[in-house]
């Protein structure tokens, strides 16, 4: 028997009586009971179906999550493999998400590290740069030698001020390494046995002294290291620093451990000994990595300007003087090569100075004097010179002359390899010259036939003695005064000869005189009659193309055998010489 | 890798520092040398596949004239209490030291071994005073450091009851 439980029990027997109570009944227990109603509705519903429902379990899973992980890790012990799994197939099926969803982190991180790499390795090696070829740089590089080090570091080790080589980032109570940093280099020894000496050693120190809590070991000293230890609530941060960081730098571990601090307050506190968590604790440390360098001096700008500027000058100087000194030497050369007597048979320069080598003839030039004139130092040129004969024509006549010493009347000429004498000389050097003239280096044939061996002072001699005597009152020679006259004009052909063959003329001077007697006037005229008279007659004997005659009046005083004062009816002759080509007179008459 | 810490202690000479060397580096010297202070060790073990760092702290052993520093206790995940089977008192020392660790850092896994069963027949350790220590709620070893008997055994049961053993929250 089905019944409906919303339906009242009905007792009345009319069927239309019945049906509008029931309505009725029903529309008041609706009224009355519809929220109580629904509820049992969804009650029955649950009864009905046992199975956990998803929304029901949606509500309390984060809940249930939090609670269970306070109390153990089993929770995620059992959630890891599906986490793993599953991470790897999301990064299987589509890697592109992940790379998407980790590169904004992963970007800045590895710049970062680059960054920080390039710079450690530019300044290691501008610092190497700067100090090689220093006058310190050169001693470090001995010492770098020495002990076997690389000269990077001995370089880093000697300009280094401060280095913070190595930040611990440590768990306060348990002593344990929650994260470690490293500058490049720097010699790392089990970060985390030395995490947990650290902190048995702040024990200790404590214990020792009785300090509370609060009080803490700041800081020691090993050797050139220094660990400088800041406190935290939770942790501690300890730095090992090479050499001597400025007070600042505690600021800096301060600011870097408030930090951590402030970003893993959950995980400090909940700490179980994973340090896992710390990771990301990377950026603030390596911030703490501190380092600066002594910088060496540098010099002014104007300072560098006038150390340039001196250089230029310096280098110009030397320059120019370089140039114009090899100006001088090639000058030599020149000079040297074209001087007669001299060959220069090897130049160099060399770094102490020049060197000659070659030939000189005894008669050239002297090197040396040739050397000052040309404006070098002497002393700065190493000469050889070995002797020998120039058959240079110049040098071979001034060898001739040096040899034979020829008297002043006598000219030597060279024509070819032929040495010709003319003039006059004495017999016996004309006679020596002969036999010594074709042994002289650069001569082969000897000629004098232009040469006269008589003595021209005898011939003017002959013809200044010469005294041509007249008639009383007459200009007109007589014939025995012409017999004289023929002597003379024999000496003047001779003398015309000789003073020719000597580059000279005769200059034949006719003087005529008067006796005192009768007018004045009338006896000048007579003189110069006379005069001419000899004249005309001396012209008729060819006395040679060399010889020119004057006549003039001779005057008392200087008659020959005149006392002064009375005159003499003569004409004299007086024959002097004069050069041909220079006009000068080399034989008084 | 998770790291826990680890305390070595024990009476005066009952082998701390020598079962930490067979543990860390499977040497024993005969060669006593006291320890002063604390050395601090590490080694890695694996429990139930995973790797754990102990960092051991082998304090210096406790005598009449000095006591353990209550501050190397601290942040202790376990301990190994050291007796020497030869010296009866060094189980005084251990239940002493015990008790010290439970004051200063409330109750955490630990082990205590008898060391010296080499020399079994010197030993002054009888079985009723073992069985105390069972009562007293201690897991009791025995091994050798001298012989390398039942040290890595003692490490590796510590370790598993660390890695199992509930994190309490700290006050």
């Amino acid at each position: 028997m089905s019944t409906d439980p919303h339906r009242p029990h009905r007792d009345s027997p009319s069927s239309e009586g019945l049906t509008s109570v029931d309505e009725d009944w029903t529309q008041l227990r609706t009224l009355l009971l519809s929220p109580e109603q629904t509820q049992l509705d969804e009650l029955r519903e649950r009864l009905d179906n046992r199975g956990v429902q998803p929304r029901e379990i949606s509500r309390v899973l984060p809940e249930a999550f939090a609670m269970r992980g306070e109390t153990d890790q089993h929770l995620s012990n059992v959630l890891t493999p599906y986490v793993e799994n599953g991470f790897v197939a999301a990064v299987r099926k589509s890697p592109r998400a992940i790379v998407d969803a980790i590169a904004p982190i992963m970007g800045p991180a590895i710049r970062q590290a680059i960054a920080r790499a390039l710079q450690s390795m530019t300044q290691s090696f501008n610092r190497s740069l700067d100090e090689s070829l220093s006058l310190r740089g050169l001693h470090w590089r001995l010492e770098a030698w020495r002990t076997g080090r690389p000269f990077a570091e001995v370089v880093l080790l000697h300009t280094l001020r401060y280095r913070v080589e190595q930040a611990f980032f440590i768990h306060r109570e348990t002593g344990l390494l929650l994260h470690h940093v490293a500058a490049e280099g720097a010699v790392v020894q089990d970060q985390h046995v030395l995490s947990g000496m650290l902190t048995a050693i702040q024990n200790y120190v404590r214990d020792s002294f009785g300090a509370s809590q609060d009080q803490t070991l700041d800081q020691f000293q090993v050797g050139d290291w220094t660990v400088w230890i800041e406190q935290g609530s939770e942790a501690y941060l300890a730095g090992v620093i090479r050499g001597t960081p400025p007070a600042t730098l505690r600021e800096d571990f301060r600011d870097a451990l408030d930090r951590i601090h402030a970003e893993h307050a959950d995980a400090l506190t909940h700490f179980d000994g994973d340090p896992a968590p710390f990771k990301t604790t990377q950026t603030y440390l390596e911030s703490c990595l501190h380092a600066h360098y002594e910088s060496p001096p540098r010099p002014s700008a104007l300072k560098l300007w006038i150390l340039g500027g001196a250089g230029i000058l310096l280098l110009s100087w030397w320059g120019a003087t370089a140039y114009q000194i090899h100006a001088r030497w090639s000058n030599l050369l020149a000079e040297l090569g074209a001087e007669p007597g001299i060959v220069v048979t090897m130049a160099k320069s060399t770094l102490r100075g020049y060197r000659l080598e070659g030939l000189r003839d005894p008669l050239a030039k002297d090197p040396s004097a040739m050397v000052i004139e040309a404006g070098l130092e002497p002393s700065g040129i190493k000469a050889v010179w070995s002797p020998y004969y120039s058959l240079d024509p110049q040098l071979v006549e001034t060898r001739a002359q040096s040899m034979l010493q020829p008297p002043r009347t006598v000219k030597l000429d060279l024509e070819g390899d032929t040495l010709v004498a003319t003039g006059s000389a004495p017999i016996d050097w004309a006679r020596e010259t002969k036999r010594l003239a074709p042994l002289i280096p650069g001569i082969a044939h000897y000629r004098d036939e232009g040469l006269v061996t008589a003595p021209i002072p005898d011939l003017l001699e002959r013809v200044n003695r010469t005294v041509v005597h007249f008639r009383s009152g007459s200009s007109a020679v007589e014939p025995s005064e012409r017999a004289v006259l023929g002597v003379v004009s024999a000496a003047l052909r001779e003398l015309d000869q000789a003073a020719s063959q000597s580059g000279q003329r005769v200059v034949l001077e006719i003087l005529g005189s008067t006796d005192e007697t009768g007018p004045v006037i009338r006896n000048i005229r007579l003189s110069k009659e006379r005069a001419e008279a000899v004249r005309s007659v001396l012209e008729g004997q060819e006395l040679g193309g060399g010889t020119t005659m004057t006549t003039d009046i001779l005057r008392s005083s200087k008659i020959p055998g005149s006392q002064g004062g009375s005159g003499a009816r003569i004409a004299i002759v007086r024959a002097s010489l004069t050069a041909t080509s220079r006009g000068n007179e080399t034989t008084p008459p | 890798m998770m790291q826990k810490k680890v305390c070595m202690l024990g009476g005066f000479a009952v082998g701390k520092t020598s079962l930490v060397r067979r543990f860390m580096t499977n040497v024993f010297s005969d060669h006593y040398q006291t320890t002063i202070g604390v050395t601090v060790e590490k080694k890695s073990v694996s429990v139930d596949n995973r790797d754990v760092m102990l960092m051991l702290w082998d304090l210096y052993g406790e005598d009449e004239l000095q006591r353990v520093r209550e501050s190397y206790l601290r942040g202790s995940s376990g301990y190994i209490l050291v007796m020497d089977g030869t010296r009866k008192a060094t189980v005084d020392t251990a239940i002493a030291l015990q008790q010290t660790v439970v004051r200063t850092i409330g109750t955490v896994p630990f082990v205590s071994i008898i060391n010296k069963s080499d020399r079994r027949a010197d030993w002054e350790i009888d079985e009723g005073a073992i069985e105390q220590l069972r009562e007293r709620g201690w897991t009791v070893l025995f091994g050798s450091a001298k012989l390398g008997q039942g040290v890595e055994e003692l490490f590796a049961l510590l370790a598993t009851q660390m890695v199992s053993a509930p994190v309490l929250p700290r006050e």
